[in-house]
C-alpha cells in the first residue's frame, strides 16, 4: 500500500542523513561536549505545531529525543545535531542551543516540580481514515499532520477491511459517521452530488465485501477498528466519529439506521438492545429515534444541527495531571494554554451522564453537563476523543474553505491533535510508586 | 476584606468620614422626603450645593467634594449625592464607605434603577459578589418582567471583566423574559469580551436593526477582533438580510483592518438611496483620514455618479474624487473628475487645473496639457507659470526631454526640484538627480527604484543609467533592461541593484527564461548583497511556476538558511508549505 499523502514527507527528506550525523557524533562524544536543543513549547515558541514536526522528523530518522512534560510547555529535548538546526530553521521552529550544565539545572526542575521527562524512542505509524474523494469538510488532523510535515496514509473502508491494522500504531478518526447514515446529512444535502457519490460509494464498498447495506458496512468497519484497539493499537477520534463509532460497536446486532439508509426503520426497542460492553468509553446513551432530527443520541452535550436544543460555546479547560504518576494523560494535554475557546462539530463534546466509569476526562467545560476531551484504556490499547470539527473554525460549516494552518501557527487545539500524534512514540515506563 | 484593609490604613481621615455618612443615614425620617424630591427639576434650593459639589469635584477636591456632596443629601438631593459619592469615593478609593448609606437608601426606593445600579457598581467594583448578586435577585424579584435589573447587572459585570457572570445574568434573562431582544446590546459585548466575535457581531447586527446609531458602538467592539476571527464577523454582520448600521459597520472594521477595499465592496452595490449615498459618503471621509485614496477615490466616484443620475452636480464631491484618485495613481479617473468639478461659467480653479495637468502629465498627454494650460491661462494670470512643472513633468513622462527643457526654459525650476532630479538622471548626472530626488514629491512607479539606485552608488555621472530611467519612463522595457545591465557593468557598486532591477522588469514581463539567470547572477555573483534574499525567493518562485518543485525547494530552504534574518523568510516558508513533494519525498516503501 502506498497511499502516502503528499506533503508529509518533507521531514525525512530535511532530516535525511541525521542518524549518520548522530552516529558520528556519538563515536566522537568522547571529545565533544554534549549539546542539545530545547524546543521550547511555551509562548517563545514561534511555531508550536511545527514543532512536533521536527521532533517526529527526527524520531523518524532514529534520533532520540525526550518530551519535557509541563516544562516551559511540553518542551522537547533534541540533540543539537546541524540537519536539525537547518530543519528547525527552515520551518521557523524556535530552539535554543542548550549545553550539559543548562540540562542539569533542567533535570534538577524537573525533579523538583511537577514534571517529568519522557523518552520517545520511535516515530509512530500513523494512518488517516479518510474517504478517498475530498469532502466539502476540512479534517482537522490531516491539516496538522500536513502542516506539521508528519508523515501518514491514508485508509478507508476496503483498507480496514482487507489489510493487517497492526502495521499502524495510530489510527485517527475524524467525521465519519459508523452508524452509516452519513450523519442524517440527507436532511439537507441528499441532492447534493457530494453526498450522491459518497452514498454510491459505500453502497459499492458494501457489495464488494458482501455486506447487505452501509450501515453494516460501517458497523463492520467499527468492529474492525474496535479489534485494532483492543489489540495495543491507539486510536484518536474527533468530530462525528467518536460518538458514531461507540454507537457503531454498541449496535454491532441492533438496527439503529434510519428508513433512509436501508430501507428499514430502526429496531424500536435499539436503547434497550444496545451492547455497552463492547464500547470504548461510553455507556446507557440514548439514541434519536427522530429521522427529521439531525442528532445521532445523546452523548453529544451541544446538539449544534438541533436548533431547538443547540448549546452555546464556551471554553474549556484542560485539566492538570501528574507528570510523574499520569504521563500518557499529562502528555494529551500539553500546552501552553490551559483554557481554549471551543468549537463545534456534529459532536461537540461527552455528556457526563453517557461517560463509563473508567474514563479519564482531559478537559471540560466548567459547570456544564459535558466534557470537551478524553481519554481510556481498551484491551491492550487506548484511545482518545476530541469532540469539535476544528479548533480553529468554531463555526464551521459544510462547503467552508479549509483551515490555513499557516495563519494559526500556534493554534493551542490543533497542538492537542499532535499530542496524540506523539505520545504513543514515549517509551513505556513503569509507573512510580 | 481589601478595601476595609484600605481604609483602615488610611486612619482617621477615614473614619471621620464613616462617621458624616453614618451620621447622614441615621437622619432617616427625612430621607424620605429626599427620595421623593429626586423628580424636581434642578431649580430646587439642592441646585447651588449640587453647583459646589461639582467645581470641588472638577477641581480635583475630593475631601470638599464629599462635604458638599453629603450636604446635597441632606438638602434632599439624595440620587445626585450618591452618584457624586460614588464619583468622589472612586477616585479616593473609599466605594465601600457608600455601602452604609445604599443599604439604607434603596429600602426606602428599592425599585429605583439608579439606585439599584449604584448599589450593584460598588458591590461590584469592592468585591461582594454574593452581596451584588443578592441585591439583584432583590431588584429583579420586585420587577420580574422588567428590562433593568437585568440590563443594569450585566452591564456592570462586563465593565468589571467578569463576561462569564454577565453571560449568566442575560442568560437567566433570556429564560425570564422571554428572550434577550431588549438585552441585544449587552448581548453583543458580552460575546465580544469573551471572544465570541461570530455571535458578537449577530447581536450587533439584530441591535443596528432597530438601532442604527450604534454603529460606531459595534465598529469599536468589533474591531478588537483577531485576524482569524474575522471572517466570523463578516458572516455574522452579512448573514439575514442585515441592517443598513450593519453593512457601515463592516465596512469601517475592513477599513479600520487595513483592507479600505474589502471595505468599500460592502457597501458599494447597495441600491443607492439618500441613505446610502450618506453611507458611501461617511466611508470616503473615513478613507481620506486613513489615506486609502483607492478606497476613497471608489466611493466618491460612487457618489458623483449617484448625484448626477439624479441631475444634481456635487463639484466639492467630483474635486476630492479627483485629488483622491491622483494619490492613488489612477490619473484617468483623477481627470475625468476634475474636469466634472469645473463649473461652467466660471474662472478655473487653481487647485482643479493643478489636478488636471498632473494627471495628463502622469498619462504622458503633454500636448493636451499645455493646450488646457493655454486656455486657462487667461483667468489663471500669473499662477499659470507655476504649472511649467507639470508641462515639463508630462513631456518627460512622454520620453521627451528636449520639449520638457523647453518649458522650463523661460524660468528654470530650483535646483532641488524632484523634476529637474529627473531630467539630471535622464542626463546621467547623478550628482544633481541626488539631491532633487531627495525629498521627490513626484509620484513615479520607478522612483523608488531610482532612490534607491542614488543611494547606492557613489559614482557622478553615467549616461547609461540615464538611458535606462529615460527608458522606464517610455515603458521601452527591452531597452530599459539592456540598459540597466550595461550599466551593471559600469556602476559595481550598485551591480546588484541593477541586475535586481532589470530582473523585475523581466518578471513583470512575465519572461521568467530570461529573469531567472539574472536572480541567478544576484544570489549567486553577490551573494553577501541586500538583493540577494530576494533575489533566491524570486528565483525560487519562477522555478516553481515553471514546474521545477526540486529546484525551487532548494532556493526557498537556501534563502531560509543563508539569510534567516530577512524580512522575506516568512514568505520563504509560505512557499515551501505549498510545494508539492519532492519524488524522493514520496512513498518509500
Amino acid at each position: 500500500m502506498c497511499r502516502v499523502s503528499q506533503t508529509s514527507r518533507r521531514w525525512p527528506a530535511a532530516l535525511r542523513g541525521i542518524a549518520s550525523v548522530a552516529t558520528a557524533l556519538l563515536l566522537s562524544a568522547s571529545a565533544l561536549r554534549a549539546q542539545h536543543l530545547l524546543v521550547p513549547m511555551d509562548d517563545a515558541q514561534s511555531n508550536h505545531l511545527k514543532a512536533y514536526g521536527l521532533t517526529f522528523g527526527a524520531l523518524t530518522d532514529g534520533v532520540r529525543s525526550e518530551w519535557l512534560l509541563n516544562f516551559r510547555g511540553g518542551s522537547f529535548l533534541l540533540p543539537d545535531i546541524p540537519a536539525l538546526r537547518r530543519a528547525a530553521l527552515l520551518s521557523g521552529v524556535t530552539a535554543e542551543p542548550i549545553d550539559d550544565a543548562r540540562l542539569t539545572d533542567i533535570r534538577r526542575q524537573i525533579a523538583d516540580g511537577n514534571m517529568d521527562a519522557v523518552p520517545l524512542d520511535k516515530a509512530p505509524r500513523i494512518a488517516v481514515y479518510t474517504p478517498p474523494q475530498s469532502m466539502p469538510w476540512d479534517d482537522a488532523v490531516t491539516l496538522a499532520l500536513t502542516y506539521a510535515g508528519i508523515p501518514y496514509t491514508n485508509i478507508f473502508d476496503d483498507e480496514v477491511l482487507s489489510t493487517d491494522l497492526s502495521q499502524f500504531d495510530w489510527i485517527h478518526l475524524h467525521h465519519e459517521d459508523f452508524t452509516g447514515q452519513q450523519h442524517k446529512l440527507y436532511l439537507g444535502f441528499r441532492d447534493a452530488p457530494w453526498f450522491q457519490q459518497a452514498r454510491d460509494r459505500d453502497l459499492q464498498m458494501a457489495r464488494k465485501h458482501n455486506l447487505p447495506d452501509v450501515p453494516t458496512l460501517k458497523k463492520t468497519v467499527a468492529d474492525r477498528l474496535r479489534g485494532f484497539v483492543d489489540r495495543g493499537g491507539f486510536l484518536f477520534a474527533m468530530c462525528g466519529a467518536t460518538e458514531t463509532i461507540e454507537l457503531a460497536i454498541a449496535a454491532f446486532n441492533v438496527d439503529i439506521a434510519g428508513g433512509s439508509t436501508d430501507g428499514t426503520p430502526m429496531d424500536a426497542d435499539a436503547d434497550a438492545k444496545m451492547d455497552w460492553d463492547r464500547t470504548f468509553a461510553t455507556e446507557n446513551a440514548r439514541l434519536e429515534f427522530g429521522a427529521g432530527v439531525n442528532a445521532m443520541s445523546d452523548i453529544d452535550g451541544h446538539q449544534v444541527n438541533v436548533p431547538s436544543r443547540r448549546q452555546p460555546l464556551g471554553t474549556f479547560t484542560l485539566f492538570g495531571f501528574s507528570a510523574k504518576f499520569d504521563p500518557v494523560a499529562t502528555m494529551l494535554v500539553q500546552n501552553h494554554r490551559n483554557v481554549l475557546r471551543d468549537y463545534y462539530g456534529v459532536t461537540t463534546s461527552f455528556t457526563r451522564r453517557t461517560l463509563k466509569p473508567g474514563v479519564t476526562v482531559l478537559a471540560h467545560e466548567e459547570g456544564a453537563p459535558w466534557v470537551k476531551y478524553i481519554h481510556g484504556g481498551y484491551g491492550r490499547g487506548s484511545f482518545t476523543y476530541l469532540g469539535g470539527h476544528d479548533p480553529e473554525d468554531p463555526q464551521h460549516a459544510i462547503g467552508a474553505p479549509p483551515t490555513d494552518l499557516a495563519l494559526h501557527p500556534n493554534s493551542p487545539g490543533y497542538r492537542l491533535i499532535l499530542n496524540n500524534v506523539l505520545f504513543p512514540a514515549a517509551r513505556k515506563r513503569p509507573l512510580k510508586t | 476584606m481589601r478595601r476595609f484593609g484600605a481604609c483602615c490604613a488610611r486612619g482617621l481621615a477615614c473614619a471621620s468620614t464613616s462617621v458624616a455618612v453614618a451620621a447622614v443615614v441615621l437622619a432617616s425620617s427625612a430621607m424620605g422626603q429626599a427620595l421623593s424630591a429626586q423628580s424636581r427639576p434642578l431649580g430646587n434650593p439642592t441646585a447651588p450645593l449640587i453647583a459646589r459639589a461639582l467645581d470641588h469635584e472638577n477641581g480635583g477636591r475630593y475631601d470638599l467634594a464629599r462635604d458638599a456632596w453629603l450636604e446635597v443629601l441632606r438638602a434632599g438631593g439624595a440620587i445626585p449625592a450618591v452618584l457624586g459619592l460614588e464619583r468622589v469615593y472612586t477616585m479616593t478609593g473609599d466605594e465601600d464607605l457608600l455601602l452604609p448609606l445604599l443599604d439604607s437608601l434603596v429600602p426606602l426606593t428599592p425599585t429605583d434603577p439608579q439606585l439599584r445600579g449604584a448599589q450593584l457598581r460598588v458591590l461590584v467594583i469592592t468585591g461582594r459578589d454574593a452581596a451584588a448578586d443578592s441585591a439583584f435577585r432583590q431588584w429583579r424579584d420586585l420587577r420580574p418582567r422588567e428590562v433593568a435589573p437585568y440590563r443594569d447587572y450585566a452591564r456592570i459585570l462586563l465593565y468589571n471583566a467578569r463576561p462569564q457572570s454577565a453571560d449568566s445574568v442575560l442568560a437567566e434573562a433570556a429564560t425570564a423574559l422571554g428572550g434577550t431582544r431588549e438585552l441585544l446590546l449587552e448581548v453583543a459585548q458580552l460575546r465580544a469580551a469573551l471572544g465570541r466575535w461570530g455571535e458578537a457581531a449577530v447581536a450587533w447586527r439584530e441591535t443596528m436593526r432597530d438601532q442604527a446609531y450604534y454603529e460606531a458602538g459595534a465598529v469599536f467592539s468589533l474591531s478588537q477582533a483577531p485576524p482569524e476571527s474575522r471572517d466570523a464577523v463578516r458572516e455574522g454582520l452579512r448573514a439575514a438580510q442585515p441592517p443598513m448600521g450593519a453593512y457601515q459597520t463592516l465596512s469601517q472594521l475592513e477599513l479600520g483592518w487595513g483592507a479600505p477595499l474589502a471595505g468599500w465592496q460592502v457597501i458599494k452595490d447597495l441600491p443607492v438611496s439618500d441613505t446610502v449615498v450618506y453611507v458611501w459618503g461617511q466611508f470616503s471621509e473615513e478613507a481620506e483620514r486613513a489615506q486609502a485614496w483607492s478606497a476613497a477615490r471608489d466611493a466618491l466616484v460612487a457618489i458623483h455618479a449617484a448625484r448626477r443620475s439624479r441631475g444634481l452636480q456635487d463639484r466639492a464631491v467630483a474635486e476630492r474624487g479627483a485629488n483622491a484618485a491622483l494619490k492613488a495613481n489612477d490619473p484617468e479617473t483623477a481627470l475625468r473628475l476634475a474636469r466634472a468639478a469645473r463649473g461652467p461659467n466660471e474662472a478655473p480653479k487653481a487647485e482643479l487645473i493643478g489636478i488636471e495637468l498632473e494627471a495628463l502629465a502622469r498619462l504622458g498627454r503633454a500636448a493636451e496639457a499645455e493646450q488646457v494650460l493655454a486656455d486657462a491661462a487667461p483667468q489663471l494670470g500669473g499662477q499659470a507659470r507655476g504649472f511649467a512643472r507639470s508641462i515639463a513633468w508630462a513631456w518627460i513622462r512622454a520620453g521627451d526631454v528636449l520639449r520638457a527643457r523647453a518649458v522650463l526654459a523661460d524660468g528654470p525650476l530650483d535646483a532641488d526640484d524632484a523634476v529637474s532630479g529627473w531630467l539630471a538622471l535622464y542626463d546621467g548626472d547623478l550628482v544633481t538627480a541626488r539631491r532633487a530626488l531627495r525629498y521627490g514629491d513626484v509620484a513615479a512607479t520607478d522612483a523608488v527604484a531610482a532612490l534607491s539606485l542614488l543611494s547606492r552608488t557613489r559614482a557622478e555621472r553615467s549616461p547609461t543609467v540615464g538611458a535606462a530611467f529615460l527608458a522606464l519612463a517610455r515603458q521601452d522595457s527591452t531597452a530599459a533592461v539592456a540598459a540597466l545591465l550595461r550599466a551593471a557593468e559600469e556602476l559595481s557598486d550598485a551591480a546588484p541593484l541593477l541586475v535586481t532591477m532589470a530582473a523585475r522588469v523581466e518578471m513583470a514581463r512575465r519572461a521568467d527564461v530570461r529573469a531567472i539567470p539574472l536572480w541567478t547572477r544576484v544570489a549567486t555573483g553577490y551573494a553577501q548583497s541586500p538583493e540577494a534574499a530576494e533575489a533566491r525567493l524570486e528565483w525560487g518562485r519562477a522555478l516553481k511556476r515553471r514546474g521545477d518543485a526540486r529546484g525551487a525547494r532548494e532556493q526557498f530552504e537556501t534563502m531560509i538558511i543563508e539569510y534567516p534574518g530577512s524580512a522575506l523568510v516568512p514568505q520563504a516558508r509560505r512557499e515551501l508549505d505549498a510545494l508539492p513533494p519532492t519524488r524522493a519525498d514520496e512513498c518509500a516503501e
